[in-house]
């Protein structure tokens, strides 16, 4: 067999060369770009309640919306959640919405939150939409709140932030080949790029083994969300949690198979924001008991 | 045969008819008898419906169940379809139990070509309870329900996934209580009612429970699979199919220990594939030698026409591999040479 383009192997990770390696392997791939990225490191915002959930996973709306405006304001550094909205959108913006629709959902009561305090904050209800889905979704809109749930899985390792507009490509299967490492790819397509203005994790209930499929066994009340403007950072948080959670239950090292290859593609192919955790700085608020940021 | 004769010298009707009727009404069931007990071939079966219950516990469902076929999955599940068709996928039924006062019961009944595929669902986790699913008994701790060694099936927090016949189902109550989970352990017994229990993949069978001098098999790490996708959720060697896997091909994962005291225990991951044939299992190594050690010269063994054995150090240790015949046997991350050669010697 005769590889015309460098291909990468479980050898790479133990050398330490697979961001040279998807460099090399990635290049002459559809939006890959060389952006300098922003100085100074990439801020995310972590904020849990251990009440935001009860023992029968049923939301505390209050809780949740006063978590929802902490997370806004030390995201944004304003005084208010309506400030922090208003720093992020116009209200003649087209604001869309991006949940997982399905298979550990985002939460409707995480999206309705979100959407009410966007009503507040002076964006007309009529501009506020469902931008999950087809390629049409996000032509829609002038801007976009990446809102995905907190899960491990099976194709990727991760399916949270760079896995959450998949559906934009319109051919959603064929990026789960090479191990999903283009996923950073669709966030720098014409129709998309620059529109994500937050990027905001349901860690209410996340699921860090077997996903999509939910499995119970693997699925803990974190009660959390998780924010930022650098959804490489914010996906790398995620996966902090995940890999700490997974040590946890297993008591020993437990690695995700396959290594979740997009966050280190949109970090050095695509320049979607940094994977470097030297570079990111977490801010975390509220219930700090298993925070599993290691 | 004769036939009486009546008193005008014609047959007797009614003699005649009482000896038809029993011989017509055999012919006409024959069919329907021969289906409902199908054989096997090959592992291949025609696999009867479960009957499940219109309603368990405080649960209904509807009367007919959503079908999904390999085109539909993707639309039903997202990427978790391709686990599925990297098995022997055939069609999946999913039922939805509802009740007034709690959270859903799901079913889904994984409809797969052959046994060893539904086995091999089962296979990628064995965590759980064991669950005892004969019709007069509730569950069980028994580790060895079926006779094989391996358990058919396994629950924990609300979610059932059991092994039965060629079918692989996953039960899963959103919210697990005594009640939900009575429920769950019920439409379990449904589903495998009636079928008969088969034997695991003849695969399975082949990592011994030691590997000489002190390496011992992890039971529950030992997983049956055939694709590509599959391997790397289970370990990861890159993103293309360096082996050649297919639907055609079986193939069996384990990890072996060696503890010591001071540190955490030593580990080696064997992987084991069976090809159509030698050719098959020849080229595949070739293309995974090209791709996965390039800078290593391959070393044919003379003297053995259809056997080949090489060791190599690597990143994380000496990988071994042996081609006899149809069948690779690989050993990963092992601590020296000698082991590596001594390990895949030993994996028959």
């Amino acid at each position: 067999m005769h590889h015309k383009t460098k291909t990468w192997t479980r050898r790479d990770f133990l050398r330490g060369t697979l961001g040279a390696t998807l460099g090399v392997s990635l290049m002459g791939s559809k939006f890959v770009t060389a952006e300098t990225k922003q100085a100074g490191k990439s801020l995310v915002t972590l904020v849990r309640d251990k009440n935001a959930m009860d023992t029968g996973n049923t939301i505390n709306p209050d809780v949740l919306k006063a978590m929802l405006d902490q997370t806004l304001i030390k995201c944004t550094g304003t005084s208010g959640a309506k400030d922090a909205w208003r720093s992020l959108f116009k209200p003649e913006d087209t604001v869309g919405l991006v949940p997982t629709p399905h298979l550990n959902p985002t939460h409707s009561e995480v999206v309705d939150a979100v959407k009410s305090s966007l009503i507040e904050a002076g964006i007309p209800e009529e501009n506020i939409k469902n931008a999950q889905g087809g390629p049409d979704k996000p032509k829609a809109c002038t801007a976009l709140i990446a809102m995905p749930g907190l899960k491990a899985h099976w194709l990727t390792g991760i399916g949270t932030v760079l896995k959450n507009y998949i559906m934009y490509s319109g051919t959603p299967r064929k990026y789960h080949d090479a191990n999903s490492a283009k996923l950073g790819e669709i966030w720098n397509y014409p129709f998309v790029k620059g529109k994500t203005r937050l990027v905001l994790v349901d860690a209410l209930h996340p699921l860090c083994d077997k996903g999509p499929q939910p499995d119970p066994r693997y699925k803990w009340g974190y009660n959390g969300l998780i924010a930022g403007t650098d959804p490489v950072a914010v996906d790398a948080v995620c996966l902090r949690i995940i890999m700490e959670k997974r040590k946890a239950l297993r008591g020993e090292p437990w690695p995700l198979s396959p290594p979740p290859i997009c966050i280190e593609s949109a970090d050095k192919v695509y320049s979607l924001g940094t994977s470097d955790w030297n570079n990111i700085k977490v801010n975390t608020y509220g219930w700090e008991e298993d925070l599993l940021l290691g | 045969m004769k036939w009486d004769i009546d008193n005008n010298g014609n047959p007797d009707m009614k003699h005649i008819l009482t000896v038809l009727i029993p011989f017509l009404i055999v012919v006409l069931c024959l069919p329907a008898i021969l289906s409902a007990t199908s054989q096997p071939s090959g592992g291949k079966m025609t696999e009867s419906k479960p009957a499940l219950p219109k309603t368990v516990g405080s649960w209904t469902r509807p009367g007919s169940p959503q079908l999904i076929t390999a085109k539909t999955i993707f639309d039903y599940m997202d990427g978790a379809g391709e686990l599925y068709l990297g098995y022997r996928f055939d069609h999946l039924e999913v039922y939805e139990y509802k009740a007034p006062t709690q959270k859903e019961i799901l079913v889904e009944i994984y409809y797969m070509k052959t046994s060893d595929d539904a086995f091999g669902l089962l296979s990628l986790d064995w965590g759980g309870k064991p669950a005892d699913l004969s019709q007069q008994s509730h569950e069980q701790p028994q580790p060895n329900s079926s006779g094989s060694g391996w358990p058919r099936a396994l629950y924990g927090k609300g979610l059932l996934r059991l092994w039965s016949g060629s079918i692989y189902a996953r039960i899963m109550a959103y919210q697990e209580t005594p009640e939900s989970k009575d429920a769950v352990l019920t439409l379990g017994r449904a589903v495998v009612k009636g079928k008969r229990n088969l034997p695991p993949p003849e695969l399975i069978s082949s990592p011994p429970d030691v590997l000489q001098p002190d390496w011992t098999l992890r039971q529950d790490s030992v997983r049956f699979f055939r694709t590509h996708l599959v391997l790397n959720s289970l370990y990861y060697l890159g993103h293309e199919n360096m082996l050649a896997l297919d639907h055609a091909s079986e193939a069996v994962t384990s990890v072996y220990e060696k503890k010591d005291s001071s540190r955490a225990p030593s580990r080696i991951r064997i992987i084991k594939i069976k090809y159509a044939n030698f050719d098959r299992a020849r080229s595949a190594l070739d293309q995974f030698h090209a791709s996965y050690l390039p800078e290593h010269p391959l070393q044919e063994n003379p003297g053995s026409a259809n056997e080949l054995l090489n060791t190599f150090p690597i990143e994380d240790g000496w990988l071994a591999y042996r081609l006899q015949r149809e069948t690779i046997t690989f050993a990963f991350e092992c601590p020296d040479q000698e082991t590596a050669r001594a390990v895949v010697h030993q994996i028959k």
